[in-house]
């Protein structure tokens, strides 16, 4: 067994430090520096915490859809959307949980 | 930056063999621009300019100087608010590189700022009102225009060269996206019809737009413009990823949409706007892929752009919804 704190608590321990002791004592200009880092660790943690994508072949599926193929009245197009609509929730509660209210 | 030759082509340009140089600074700047300020004395009289050039390492995609000095003059004659274009250069030999001088404008830009600051742009209706005269007025340049033969001829079909025009983008930069081409595939079931082109200005959004307490004080950022549907511009200052954060604002994040469309005064086709919002969501979507394109191969290390490729998934979030209400 590794040592604790684990990764995780390290970088939400080292974000804190990041907003809270850092940011307040940097010049301005550097304050969107800071910002970043603490967002680029928020970020980095839940894709560390989030469940492993499926292994769709997504090159095929992109050409399929160029392609017409799982057009609306097709047969597979409620099943593409469904898909398409669980893969873009599991990309944006990593990189952007906000907008999935 | 060799002052020495620089001040000798001004003193020759303006018409005064005694103009000084009495400041000259680098502003920040884009990597693929670099914008200089410049203060001289010219008769007697303290100006402000800016010099514009390229930088050292050129993007393609984007219009030369002597191109964008073209387009900020037929902007101006068109009473866009830009910076009045002074001096084209076209002679390497100068500074290194071609440049032109245009007049200094002040004012704010910086889009978290711009959505936030009320007493910016003279009133936040007046504000959005006087972009869609702007945008108006950029949109009254037709072809054919001598001046502005570098544009090359318009497409034919304005939306399905924007598809197609995306689609390449994305073949080239190799990662499957298969969202955004959901978004591009129901653009392309439903293109609206062709309309007789007109200039587009195509990074008309907050952040390419220079506001003072009065009003606008320049519209910026020339190097994308071409002939197009107007529609695309509108589409563009109103899509919900340029509101930075003001989402209620559906004009540039800044104020209501009816008031920005009643600035334009231009008949507008209400229907093609949905359409070219979503086209202006997966552009951008595809303009920051390519942008952590750069940091993930190494081309130019920046925590900036690496943030940048994140929003990506929230973008696709928006054309999934968007796609499906079309």
């Amino acid at each position: 067994m590794q040592e604790k704190p684990d990764a995780a608590d390290l970088l939400a321990t080292a974000r804190e430090v990041v907003l809270n002791e850092l940011l307040p004592a940097l010049r301005p200009e550097k304050a969107i520096a800071a910002r970043m880092v603490a967002a680029a660790i928020a970020l980095a943690l839940r894709q560390a915490a989030a469940p492993p994508m499926s292994e769709a072949d997504l090159a095929a599926l992109a050409a399929e859809i160029r392609a017409g193929r799982h057009d609306p009245g097709t047969e597979s197009h409620a099943q593409v959307a469904a898909f398409l609509r669980d893969y873009a929730r599991a990309r944006a509660a990593v990189s952007a949980p906000k907008v999935l209210g | 930056m060799d002052e020495a030759a620089l001040r000798g082509w001004l003193a020759r340009a303006s018409g005064d063999d005694a103009l000084r140089i009495t400041a000259l600074t680098r502003l920040s700047g884009g990597a693929i621009q670099q914008n200089w300020a410049l203060d001289v004395e010219v008769a007697g009289q303290a100006l402000r300019w800016v010099l514009r050039t390229d930088a050292p390492a050129v993007l393609a995609v984007s219009h030369t100087r002597p191109q964008e000095f073209a387009l900020l003059r037929a902007a101006r004659e068109a009473g866009v608010t830009v910076p009045a274009p002074l001096f084209l250069c076209e002679d390497p030999a100068v500074i290194g590189r071609p440049f032109f001088v245009m007049a200094r404008v002040e004012g704010i830009a910086a889009p978290h700022r711009v959505v936030k600051d009320a007493t910016l742009g003279g009133g936040r209706e007046a504000c959005v009102a006087a972009l869609g005269r702007e945008l108006a007025r950029i949109h009254a340049i037709r072809p054919p225009r001598a001046d502005l033969d570098f544009l090359g001829d318009p497409q034919a079909d304005a939306a399905l060269a924007a598809i197609g025009g995306l689609r390449a983008r994305l073949d080239a930069a190799g990662t499957p996206r298969p969202v955004l081409e959901w978004g591009l595939r129901a653009l392309e079931r439903k293109a609206p019809a062709p309309l007789p082109p007109v200039l587009c200005h195509n990074d008309f959004r907050t952040g390419n737009i220079m506001l003072d307490a009065q009003g606008v004080a320049a519209v910026l950022d020339w190097e994308f413009a071409g002939w197009g549907d107007p529609h695309a511009d509108l589409g563009w200052f109103c899509a919900k990823c340029w509101r930075f954060g003001q989402v209620a604002q559906e004009a540039g994040g800044i104020g209501p949409r009816d008031a920005f469309l009643a600035g334009y005064g231009r008949p507008v086709d209400a229907a093609r706007l949905p359409w070219w919002e979503l086209l202006a969501t997966i552009r951008w979507a595809v303009i920051a892929a390519d942008q952590a394109a750069r940091h993930l191969s190494g081309q130019e290390r920046s925590l900036e752009l690496a943030l940048t490729g994140h929003m990506v998934p929230e973008l696709e979030w928006d054309v999934l919804a968007m796609a499906e209400a079309l």
